[in-house]
């Protein structure tokens, strides 16, 4: 009896976490040495980010499988979706630092090297996950 | 702190719980509420003509939202 024949998309070697993982973490140690407003950190940014968008519109990586549409139940994501675009919003028309919007909240959290490394991890990591999609 | 960062800290708090919340509660067996990757996966499948409209927004967005975190 035949058998329908199963395909699975394989990750490239450079593709897969054990290799990521430690390329992230070189880029997020760097960038979270490099100072605010510096042309070292734009141009990290920009080429980090830059490769990443590229991979993502390119054919280069296996995309992993959305659903067709979604259900009723997505409403849910507005929830949280809502609240934080009221917050930012709010706090951004203000403009006061009394009322501080949520890049202002985490801009001294931010000035410290551990936090920004590792900020800088989970954006690039974050990025990794939208590109597989 | 004044009393007013603690209180917009707090809201941005309970903002970033209950993105966790809805995520927890979507990655549950049978759930029929979809994680924020399948929300992501629809929203970037979403064209104009030939142009991966969602795709271009939300690649634009968060390489955006770096830039402003991490090199400003």
């Amino acid at each position: 009896m035949d058998r329908p024949e199963l395909v699975a998309e394989v990750d490239r070697a450079w593709a897969r976490p054990v290799v990521l993982a430690p390329v992230f973490a070189l880029i997020s140690l760097v960038g979270g040495a490099l100072p605010s407003f510096s042309l070292s950190a734009n141009l990290l940014v920009l080429g980090a980010g830059g490769a990443l968008f590229w991979l993502g519109m390119s054919a280069a990586v296996p995309k992993r499988p959305a659903p067709a549409k979604l259900t009723r139940e997505a409403a849910w994501w507005l929830l949280p979706l809502l609240l934080f675009a009221v917050v930012e919003g709010v706090t951004f028309l203000i403009g006061s630092q009394a009322y501080p919007t949520l890049s202002r909240l985490a801009d001294p959290v931010l000035e410290h090297y551990p936090a920004r490394a590792a900020a800088y991890y989970g954006w690039l990591w974050a990025f990794w996950a939208m590109v597989r999609r | 702190m004044s009393a007013g960062q603690v209180f917009i800290a707090a809201a941005f708090t309970v903002a970033l719980g209950l993105f966790a919340a809805v995520e927890i509660i979507g990655r549950r067996e049978g759930s029929r509420v979809p994680t924020l990757g399948d929300v992501c996966g629809v929203v970037m499948r979403y064209r104009v003509g030939p142009l991966p409209v969602g795709r271009i927004a939300m690649f634009g967005f968060w390489w955006w939202l770096g830039w402003h975190f991490l090199a400003r």
